[in-house]
C-alpha cells in the first residue's frame, strides 16, 4: 500500500443517480438476446399444461386421468389429490385452490396438470382428461352477489371487503348538487411475455424455480405452503420478465410447475400460451361508480358520496387492498369536509381480478373526474379552475383524516398542463391519413372531424399501506479486482422492465463512488425485496441499497482509519480513494482492500402506516403520495365514433429522477396504457366467458395510437425518502383515461360514463348487454 | 399446434393440377398463397389428405387488359395489386383495398384468388369485385366456366366453385367515360379484418351516373352487393340527396351481427356512412378524370 499526498480533485463518478445511465439490461433487449423465462431451457426436461375449466361455473363429478395417462410421452397427470401440502394459495385471503375439486369458480379454473416429453403431446394428453361437470348458472352481476338470497360461492360469504369513510357530516347540503354512474370495463395488463418457468428438482428434496414474477418471496411462502416443504428447500431465482402491471404479484404456474418437476424428478417447463395467458393471471377489477357531489355556487367542494362496486371475480387476490384504495383516494386530491363512501369488492363468477398498475386508483379517478367536469358545467366554471380552487395541498387532511406531509403540487401540475402549447388547429394538407380518426383504413378524408381537449389529475400511495410491515433487503460488496474497486449489488427486487436494475447500480455508483457495479441476479438466498408494485421499488429498495452502501463506506473509513491513523470521520471517499480531510493523504481503495472484500446486507422500512378503521376509514394508511395531471387533445369523427387522440401533455412529480430516461419511460407507458383504457382495453365477459381472449381481440395502443406527448417532470424532493424519490410508474396510468374521456365529451357533447369508450358509444348507438 | 399429416404436389402444370385434384377431390385443397389455409389447418379446422400448391405453375399471375376486361391471374398478390401502375391509374377501388388488406406479412403471399375461393364474408376482394361486377374463371376437369362473382359468393366459406376446380382469373370490366372508386374499411387496428368496409365503384356521363357499383364487408354471412341501392344511383345525377339515399338502401341491405367488432346497429350505421363518403369520393375521382381529359 503506498500512500500518496498529491490531492486531484476526483470528478463526480459515471453513471449516478441523476444521470440516465443506461440500463443494464437494454442492450441485449433491443438485440433480441434478452434471456426471457419462456427461454428457460435445461437438459431432459418435460414440458407441463394444465387443465382448465371450460365452464364458469360447475360442480366437479368425477375426474378420470386413465386415458390421459395412456398418451405417449406423457409422465405424469395430476389432480388436487396430488397437492403435497396446502390445496389453497392466496395472497391476502387464503382461498384459491391449486387445483380445483369440488366447484368450479371461473371459466379456465385449473382442474389438473400434465407432463409429457413433448408440449403437443403434453396438451393432447389434457384433451383426454375426462372431467364430468354439472354446470351451473354463473353469478355474474356484482351488486346481484351481495343481495342476502344470491347464491354463496364461498363459504365466507360473497363480499370480500367493505370499506367505508365517514369523515364530517352525512347531512349537510350544498348549493348544487351532481350525481353520476360510471363504469370502467375489466383491463387486461397485456403484459408481452406469457406466463413461464422451469422447475427443477433438487437432490436435497428440494426445488429450484426459476421463473417472471414480481415479489420472489411472497412466491417462495406459497409455493412451501402447498409443496409441503419447509421455506429453506424452495429456492426461487427470477427468471426474464416480459412485463407485469400487476399481473405477476398472484401465482400463476409456480406451484404446478413445482408439483410436476418434484412427482416426476425431472425439470419441468410451463409456458401459458397467449389465449391460456388470459385465463392465467388476474385483471383490472371491473367498477361500477355512484357517485354524488355537494358544491357552493362558487364551486368549493361541499361534500361527496361515493358507492363502489368492484368485482373481484371468484377468487379475493388483492381485492381487500384494491378496495381499500378505492375508498381512500375516492375524492381525488381535493379537501372535501364532509365525505361518505361505501365500497365493495365482492366475488362472482368472473375471471378474478387483483393487482394492476394504479390499483383502485384508477377506477375512482376516472369516476371522480368525470364529476368534477360534470359540475364545472353546471356551475359554468373552467374545469381546471375548479380544480385548482378545491386542489389540496401540503397540509390538506385527506377523507381518512391523514395529513398530507410530502409536496402535493396538485395546483401547480394542473397550471403546468393547463399552460403548455396547444398544437396547431387542423391538419396541413396533403393530408397524412395516419393523422386522422381511423388511420390508414380510408375512413375520412376530414368530414365529421371534431376536436376536443380535457384535463384530469389523479393520485395514489407509493408502497404497502395499512400497516404491512413494508421492507426491502439489499446486499452490497466491495473488492478489488485488477486493482480497480468493484461493487456487486444483490437484492431480490424483480426487475418487470420498469428499470429497477440500473436504479440499484446507479445508487451503489454514487454512494461508494465506483463506477464498476454489477447487480447479482434477483433471487431468494437474499432477503426480501417485497413486490415490484405500488410504485415503491425505487424508494424502497433503493433506500436499501443506499443503507448498505453507507454501512460499507463506514466500514471501508475504519478500515482507513486502522490503515493510516485516525479517525473514519477523518476520511471521505472520492472518486475510488480514500481521502484524508486532515492530512490530505490518500489511498486507492483498490489497495486498501487487498485480497479482502467488504459486505453489508441492510433492511430499509418507510415509516409505519395504520389500518382505516372499518367503520370510518380513517387512519394514517399511507407513507407517501404520488400527483399527476394530464391534458388530452382529440379529433373525433362525430359520424363514425372513431377517434385519434393528437397529443396527450403531462406534469408529474417524481420527487427526484434517479434516471431521467426512465422516468419519461414510465410516463409515456403509462399514459399509453391510460389511453387504452379510454379507448380500446377490455376484457369482454359476457356471462363469465371471456369473449376476446387474444391479441387479435384484445387491443392495445400501439404507436399508430400513440400521440406525441409533452412531458413536464417536476422534482420537488420528499423529505422523508431516498433522495427524495417518489414512485413514477403508476400515476401516469391514473389520470390519463379520464382525460382522453373529458376530451371525448368536449368534443361530441355526450355523457360517455363507461370507460372504454367504444365507437358506438361516441355515436349513441351503444346495445345493452343482455346478460 | 400442428396439422394433421398431409400428402403435398407441387405441379407446374394446370392440367396435372387439376388431374391431382380430380383423383380425391373431396379430399384435397388447393394451396395458393396459404394465409387462409395454412391457419385452418393448424388449428385443425380443415385436415385434408392432399395439398396441391399452383403456386409453381406458370401464367397464374397474369395481370393485363384485354378484350374489354382487366384479367388478374389467381396467384396475383395482395401486394403486387397494391403497387401496379395499370391498376393504380384505371382501377381505383383495386388499388385503394389492396394495401388495406391485412399486413405486409400477408400481403406479400395472400393471393386474389385464394381470398375470393376462401369466401370469408370478411375478406376484401369479394366486396371489391362486387362493386366492378367481375367474373370469376374457373377450369374444371370438363372446361372452363365464367361464373358473375355475386353468382360465386353463396354463403359464409362457400363458393359456387366444384371441388374439382381451381380458380385461373378473375375478370374486372374495363371502366368507362370518367370513372372514380374507393374502398373504405373500417378496422379496430391496422391489419385487422374490417368491421364493416364498402367498397364503391362510379362511372359518369357528364354528370349523370352511368354506372354505379357498391360491394359490402362483413355485414353478412357473404359480401352483399346492395342492388336497390346501385339501381337507385343508375340514370341519376349525382347529388348529396341521391347519395343519402343510396346509403340508406344499403344500410337496409346490410345484415350485420353484434361480435367483439360491434353492435349491430352501429355496423349498419358505418355502412350507411361510409356509401355516402365513398360516392363523394369516387365523384369527385371522376370529376378531376372528367377534367383532365
Ligand atoms: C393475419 C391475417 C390477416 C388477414 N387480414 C385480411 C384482411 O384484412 N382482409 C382480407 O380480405 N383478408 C385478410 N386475410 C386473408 C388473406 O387475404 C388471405 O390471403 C386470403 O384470404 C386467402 O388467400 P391465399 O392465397 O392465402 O389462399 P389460401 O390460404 O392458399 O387458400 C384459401 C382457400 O382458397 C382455396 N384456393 C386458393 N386458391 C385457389 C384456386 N386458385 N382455386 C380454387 N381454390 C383455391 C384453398 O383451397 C383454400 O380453401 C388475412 C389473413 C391473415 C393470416
Amino acid at each position: 500500500m503506498t500512500p500518496t499526498k498529491e490531492r486531484t480533485i476526483a470528478p463526480p463518478v459515471r453513471g449516478g443517480v441523476g444521470t440516465s445511465a443506461r440500463r443494464q439490461d437494454s442492450v441485449p433487449k433491443v438485440k433480441g438476446e434478452f434471456a426471457y423465462s419462456s427461454d428457460l431451457w435445461a437438459e431432459g426436461m418435460l414440458w407441463g399444461a394444465t387443465v382448465r375449466s371450460p365452464h364458469p361455473r360447475a360442480a366437479i363429478r368425477s375426474l378420470d386421468i386413465t386415458d390421459a395417462l395412456t398418451v405417449s410421452g406423457v409422465h405424469a397427470v395430476l389432480t388436487h389429490e396430488d397437492v403435497p401440502g396446502r390445496k389453497l394459495f392466496g395472497m391476502e385471503i387464503v382461498d384459491q385452490p391449486v387445483l380445483a375439486w369440488d366447484e368450479i369458480r371461473y371459466e379456465g379454473e385449473p382442474v389438473a396438470l400434465v407432463a409429457a416429453d413433448h408440449p403437443e403431446n403434453a396438451r393432447r394428453a389434457a384433451d383426454r382428461l375426462r372431467v364430468d361437470y354439472e354446470e351451473l348458472p354463473p353469478l355474474v352481476d356484482p351488486e346481484r352477489a351481495v343481495e342476502p338470497d344470491a347464491p354463496q360461492l364461498h363459504a365466507s360469504g360473497n363480499l370480500i371487503r367493505h370499506a367505508r369513510i365517514r369523515c364530517g357530516d352525512p347531512a349537510v347540503t350544498a348549493d348544487v348538487v351532481i350525481e353520476g354512474t360510471y363504469e370502467t370495463a375489466m383491463q387486461d395488463q397485456a403484459f408481452l411475455g406469457p406466463e413461464s418457468g422451469l422447475a427443477v428438482p433438487a437432490e436435497d428434496g428440494g426445488i429450484d424455480l426459476y421463473v417472471a414474477t414480481q415479489w420472489l418471496h411472497v412466491d417462495l411462502e406459497q409455493l412451501a405452503a402447498s409443496l409441503g416443504l419447509p421455506q429453506d428447500k424452495v429456492r426461487i431465482t427470477l427468471a426474464g420478465v416480459g412485463g407485469a402491471f400487476g399481473a405477476r404479484e398472484d401465482l400463476s404456474m409456480q406451484i404446478h410447475c413445482c408439483m410436476l418437476a418434484l412427482y416426476t424428478g425431472r425439470p419441468v417447463k410451463m409456458m401459458y400460451s397467449r389465449e391460456e395467458s388470459f385465463f392465467g393471471h388476474v385483471h383490472r377489477h371491473p367498477a361500477r361508480m355512484h357517485y354524488e357531489h355537494g358544491a357552493t355556487r362558487e364551486g368549493e367542494l361541499v361534500y361527496v358520496k361515493a358507492r363502489i362496486v368492484l368485482d373481484g371475480g371468484a377468487y379475493a387476490s388483492s381485492s381487500t387492498a384494491v378496495c381499500a384504495n378505492a375508498t381512500a383516494f375516492a375524492c381525488g386530491p381535493y379537501e372535501v369536509p364532509n365525505v361518505q363512501v361505501d365500497a365493495l369488492a365482492v366475488y362472482t363468477n368472473n375471471p378474478p381480478c387483483g393487482a394492476m398498475r394504479g390499483f383502485g386508483a384508477v377506477q375512482a379517478c376516472f369516476a371522480y373526474e368525470s364529476q368534477m367536469d360534470k359540475l364545472a358545467d353546471a356551475l359554468g366554471m373552467d374545469p381546471v379552475e375548479l380544480r385548482m380552487k378545491n386542489a389540496m395541498s401540503t397540509g390538506s387532511a385527506m377523507p381518512t383524516g391523514q395529513i398530507v406531509e410530502g409536496p402535493a403540487p396538485v395546483a401547480e401540475l394542473l397550471r403546468r398542463v393547463k399552460e403548455m402549447s396547444l398544437p396547431p388547429a387542423g391538419h396541413d394538407a396533403p393530408l397524412d391519413l395516419r393523422s386522422l380518426p381511423g388511420g390508414v383504413s380510408n375512413t375520412t378524408h376530414g368530414e365529421g372531424i371534431r376536436r376536443g381537449v380535457g384535463y384530469a389529475i389523479g393520485f395514489k400511495n407509493i408502497a404497502f399501506s395499512e400497516g404491512s410491515d413494508d421492507f426491502a433487503t439489499a446486499r452490497v460488496r466491495l473488492f478489488a479486482a485488477g486493482g480497480e474497486p468493484q461493487v456487486e449489488v444483490h437484492s431480490a427486487a424483480a426487475e418487470v422492465g420498469q428499470g429497477v436494475g440500473v436504479v440499484q447500480i446507479q445508487v451503489a455508483r454514487t454512494e461508494l463512488g465506483v463506477e464498476r457495479v454489477t447487480l447479482l441476479p434477483a433471487d431468494t438466498t437474499v432477503g426480501s425485496a417485497g413486490s415490484s408494485s405500488a410504485s415503491r421499488q425505487t424508494w424502497m429498495t433503493g433506500g436499501a441499497v443506499k443503507s448498505a452502501c453507507e454501512a460499507v463506506r463506514a466500514r471501508l473509513l475504519e478500515r482507513a482509519a486502522g490503515e493510516l491513523g485516525g479517525s473514519p470521520s477523518d476520511f471521505s471517499m472520492e472518486g475510488g480513494k480514500i481521502v484524508s480531510q486532515t492530512n490530505g493523504i490518500e489511498v486507492s481503495i483498490a489497495d486498501l482492500l487487498g485480497r479482502d472484500s467488504i459486505e453489508e446486507t441492510r433492511e430499509y422500512r418507510h415509516r409505519k402506516t395504520y389500518p382505516m378503521d372499518p367503520e370510518t376509514g380513517q387512519g394514517d394508511a399511507h407513507v407517501a403520495f404520488a400527483f399527476a395531471a394530464h391534458r388530452a387533445i382529440v379529433d373525433v369523427d362525430t359520424e363514425l365514433g372513431l377517434v385519434r387522440v393528437v397529443e396527450l401533455a403531462t406534469a408529474q412529480d417524481v420527487g427526484k429522477a434517479i434516471n431521467p430516461l426512465s422516468v419519461e419511460g414510465q410516463i409515456e407507458g403509462g399514459s399509453a396504457q391510460g389511453l387504452g383504457l379510454a379507448l380500446m382495453e377490455e376484457i369482454q365477459v359476457s356471462n363469465g366467458r371471456i369473449r376476446n381472449p387474444s391479441f387479435t381481440d384484445y387491443l392495445i395502443p400501439t404507436v399508430l395510437d400513440m400521440p406525441p406527448m409533452k412531458i413536464d417532470v417536476l422534482e420537488l424532493g420528499d423529505p422523508e425518502a431516498p433522495y427524495g424519490v417518489k414512485g413514477v410508474g403508476e400515476a401516469p396510468t391514473i389520470s390519463s383515461t379520464p382525460a382522453v374521456i373529458a376530451a371525448l365529451r368536449d368534443a361530441t357533447g355526450r355523457a360517455l360514463e363507461r370507460a372504454p369508450v367504444r365507437p358506438e358509444d361516441v355515436v349513441g348507438l351503444t346495445e345493452r348487454e343482455v346478460r | 399446434m400442428f396439422p394433421s399429416r398431409f400428402d403435398y404436389s407441387a405441379p407446374d402444370s394446370l392440367d396435372e393440377a387439376l388431374a391431382t385434384l380430380g383423383q380425391r377431390a373431396d379430399e384435397t385443397k388447393v394451396l395458393a398463397g396459404g394465409q387462409s389455409l395454412i391457419p385452418l389447418l393448424k388449428l385443425r379446422f380443415a385436415a385434408p389428405a392432399t395439398l396441391v400448391d399452383i403456386n409453381r405453375i406458370p401464367g397464374l399471375d397474369v395481370l393485363e387488359e384485354s378484350n374489354g376486361h382487366l384479367r388478374i391471374g389467381t396467384l396475383a398478390r395482395h401486394n403486387q395489386l397494391a403497387a401496379d401502375s395499370l391498376v393504380g391509374r384505371r382501377y381505383p377501388t383495386i388499388a385503394s383495398a389492396a394495401p388495406q388488406i391485412a399486413d405486409p406479412l400477408v400481403r406479400n403471399l395472400g393471393t386474389i384468388g385464394g381470398s375470393l375461393a376462401h369466401g370469408d364474408p370478411a375478406g376484401d376482394w369479394g366486396s371489391v369485385m362486387l362493386a366492378l361486377n367481375a367474373e370469376v374463371v374457373v377450369r374444371g376437369p370438363t372446361g372452363e366456366r365464367r361464373i358473375p362473382i355475386d353468382d360465386f359468393l353463396v354463403d359464409i366459406f362457400t363458393t359456387s366453385l366444384n371441388e374439382d376446380e381451381i380458380v385461373t382469373e378473375v375478370l374486372v370490366p374495363q371502366p368507362e367515360g370518367s370513372f372514380g372508386g374507393a374502398y373504405l374499411k373500417l378496422e379496430r387496428k391496422v391489419g385487422d379484418f374490417a368491421t364493416v368496409g364498402v367498397a364503391v365503384h362510379l362511372e359518369l356521363d357528364g354528370d349523370t351516373i352511368a354506372r354505379a357499383g357498391l360491394g359490402l364487408t362483413a355485414v353478412g354471412s357473404r359480401n352483399i352487393k346492395p342492388t336497390n341501392a346501385e339501381n337507385a344511383l343508375g340514370g341519376n345525377k349525382c347529388s348529396d340527396e341521391l347519395f343519402a339515399e343510396a346509403a340508406r338502401l344499403a344500410a337496409e341491405a346490410a345484415d350485420p351481427v353484434s361480435d367483439v367488432r360491434g353492435p349491430a346497429t352501429y355496423k349498419r350505421a358505418v355502412v350507411e356512412a361510409y356509401v355516402k363518403r365513398g360516392l363523394a369520393e369516387a365523384r369527385d375521382q371522376a370529376r378531376a378524370r372528367a377534367g383532365r381529359t
